[in-house]
């Protein structure tokens, strides 16, 4: 299959299927950290406020307020240090995604598609600290910008990449409605032989369909059929309920359980070698 | 032979299982493997394999893109379960046995990556040496490296001695300081590594330079005797983590600038594996420092006492990073081991 010009990153797992998966792009990435740093400060801001108080208010009863001071203080540089070492870390090596990442429905996982362990969660936060460099995570960009997978110094160190998580809802079939009527099957080609392109822009076509006005579906679909009416030698009127019918034979024909209009042809088709051979 | 079934009736019959494996797979996504019940565990690999074959056949037969794209969501989404981390989790021995493991993976890593350790003790004690001799001649030459005012303040801190001791309060803040401060100067000092170890390289330069400049300004001030007796009860522990990330940041360059026989990515992703380790152990060494450094050295306790357990533990980190793990090496870090060259 020829490589999609597209950020997307094939992983062929063990049972032989091939996978895609949509890289992340830096300015996804950037939003994602930026509610990450409003989350986990939001938190250290929080935690500090309530150890001041509590100690304060324990000072108040001790008397030794310099001591209980000294004391929350070293409690906040701890949270601190945590906010800005451990909060990524534990967040990605236990569940592969920090809540920015999960606002953002980015999730970290090794280039080989297997979500991250501890190890690789350590290894790409901590080599943060080199991807922030000089500022603004340009050392970081800078390495997005040399590899496919857009990983920074710490994804490439670790092996890991961030990918969208997007799942696809269910989309239905498209299906000819209403039917073929006879005098459609009559002009109909028996076999509609379309290449891999040619049936994905008919049925992007047809998806897209519902949301055009009439006028523009016409003119979409004119210009769609020009180069199949050369070659069929044949057009309804209606271009679009041409395309429909033309779509659904070439889709459906020699398919067991399928609608009459794909009957039209004598025994199998050979779906297995397309007449057309594939671009590329 | 490629199914001969339409779009729909394909989707119709398959689609129960899609959105069993479907719900399967979100469970675990958001709970983890542990809220799957038995029988649910054992549906989980067959509906995995056969959303592949239907992958693999809905790809075979051209159905429509949004088919295509919706399988291959599913599938990719259960690959990440069914071949998850999780396998491991809870079987692959007891507890301890784990922290055993992980005890004797830390000088082990060290042993095998002994040269830029090595290395990067010179270019850490060397400055130091020089710095605190340069100094003790010259007590001006400190204030190249550290502000005056700081150093003013550790002369007098240290002239006092510790026979009042320092308090609870004053020693938990001094803990919390030592942890932010330290273990990010060695998390830092690993991660710049990197650039071929230069940034490894600059910050143990940089830090011995100041320490001994420090060590040498107290001592020139009269106070030698009390900052030797603070400092020698962690500083093994303290120094030598220093080090040891300084040299796993160094073996991460280097694994960039002399590849060996892999590509230069291979090479540094195989590196980091093993020096990860190294990492994490001088995290640890630096927290047990700064409980030590923070609630121990400061305490009013007898100079003897402190320098005696100061030798004592100097001996033990030694013993622990030549001795633990010996012989009982798992194949596949010996591999690894033996195939990062420092030359």
């Amino acid at each position: 299959m020829d490589e999609p010009l597209d950020t997307d990153v094939t992983i062929e797992a063990p049972e032989h299927i091939v996978f895609r998966h949509r890289v992340a792009g830096p300015g996804r990435r950037a939003l994602a950290q930026v509610i990450d740093l409003c989350v986990c400060y939001g938190i250290v801001l929080v935690v500090s406020l309530t150890v001041i108080i509590a100690f304060a208010g324990l000072a108040g009863l001790k008397g030794a307020f310099g001591a209980v001071m000294d004391a929350s203080m070293g409690i906040i540089l701890v949270v601190m240090f945590a906010a800005q070492w451990l909060y990524s870390f534990l967040w990605e090596g236990l569940t592969g995604r920090s809540p920015g990442k999960v606002a953002l429905d980015l999730r970290v996982v090794m280039v080989s598609g297997r979500p991250i362990g501890l190890g690789a969660a350590a290894l790409r936060n901590v080599l943060r600290a080199a991807d922030v460099l000089p500022a603004g995570y340009l050392v970081g960009v800078a390495a997005m910008a040399l590899n496919r997978r857009f990983q920074r110094l710490g994804d490439l160190v670790a092996g890991t990449m961030v990918i969208v998580g997007g799942r696809p809802g269910r989309t239905a079939p498209l299906a000819l409605s209403p039917p073929a009527e006879p005098f459609e099957l009559a002009v109909l080609p028996p076999v509609v032989p379309l290449d891999v392109d040619e049936r994905v822009a008919i049925e992007l076509f047809l998806r897209r369909r519902a949301t055009l006005g009439p006028a523009r579906a016409d003119e979409l679909a004119s210009i769609l059929m020009a180069p199949l009416q050369a070659r069929f030698g044949f057009r309804l009127p209606d271009a679009t309920r041409t395309l429909a019918l033309l779509y659904d034979r070439a889709v459906n024909v020699g398919r067991s359980e399928g609608p009459p209009s794909s009957r039209g042809a004598a025994g199998l088709w050979p779906l297995a070698r397309p007449p057309y051979a594939r671009r590329g | 032979m490629i199914s001969a079934v339409t779009e729909s009736a394909f989707t119709e019959r398959r689609e129960q299982d899609w959105t069993r494996l479907d719900e399967l797979t979100r469970v675990v996504t958001a709970r983890g493997i542990g809220a799957l019940g038995p029988e649910q565990l054992v549906d989980l690999a067959p509906l995995y394999r056969n959303a592949c074959a239907d992958l693999a056949r809905a790809r075979a037969a051209r159905y429509s893109a949004p088919l295509i794209e919706q399988l291959q969501a599913l599938t990719a989404a259960a690959h990440a379960v069914v071949y998850g981390p999780y396998a491991h989790r809870g079987q692959a021995g007891l507890r301890s046995s784990r922290a055993r493991r992980a005890l004797e993976a830390f000088p082990r890593a060290v042993r095998a990556r002994w040269r830029p350790i090595a290395l990067a003790s010179v270019l850490f004690f060397v400055p130091l040496v020089l710095g605190a001799v340069a100094t003790l001649r010259h007590p001006e030459f400190a204030l190249r490296l550290v502000p005056g005012g700081t150093l003013q303040e550790l002369a007098e801190a240290y002239a006092k001695g510790f026979s009042e001791g320092r308090g609870i309060g004053a020693s938990t803040g001094m803990a919390g300081f030592y942890v932010n401060n330290n273990v990010g100067i060695a998390l830092r000092c690993f991660a710049l590594g990197i650039f071929g170890g230069v940034g490894s390289a600059f910050f143990l330069v940089d830090n011995g330079l100041s320490i001994g400049a420090i060590l040498g300004y107290v001592a020139s001030q009269g106070a030698g005797d009390n900052i030797l007796t603070f400092v020698v009860g962690h500083s093994s522990l303290e120094l030598g983590a220093i080090v040891l990330s300084g040299g796993a940041g160094m073996s991460l360059g280097w694994s960039v600038v002399a590849p060996g026989e892999r590509t230069r990515l291979a090479s540094l992703q195989a590196a980091a594996r093993e020096v990860v380790v190294i990492m994490f152990g001088a995290a640890a060494m630096l927290l047990m420092a700064a409980g030590i450094e923070a609630y121990w050295s400061s305490s009013p306790l007898p100079a003897a006492v402190k320098r005696g357990l100061g030798a004592c533990l100097l001996v033990a980190v030694a013993l622990y990073m030549t001795l633990v793990g010996r012989g009982a090496r798992d194949p596949g870090t010996s591999h690894e081991a033996t195939d990062g060259r420092w030359t």
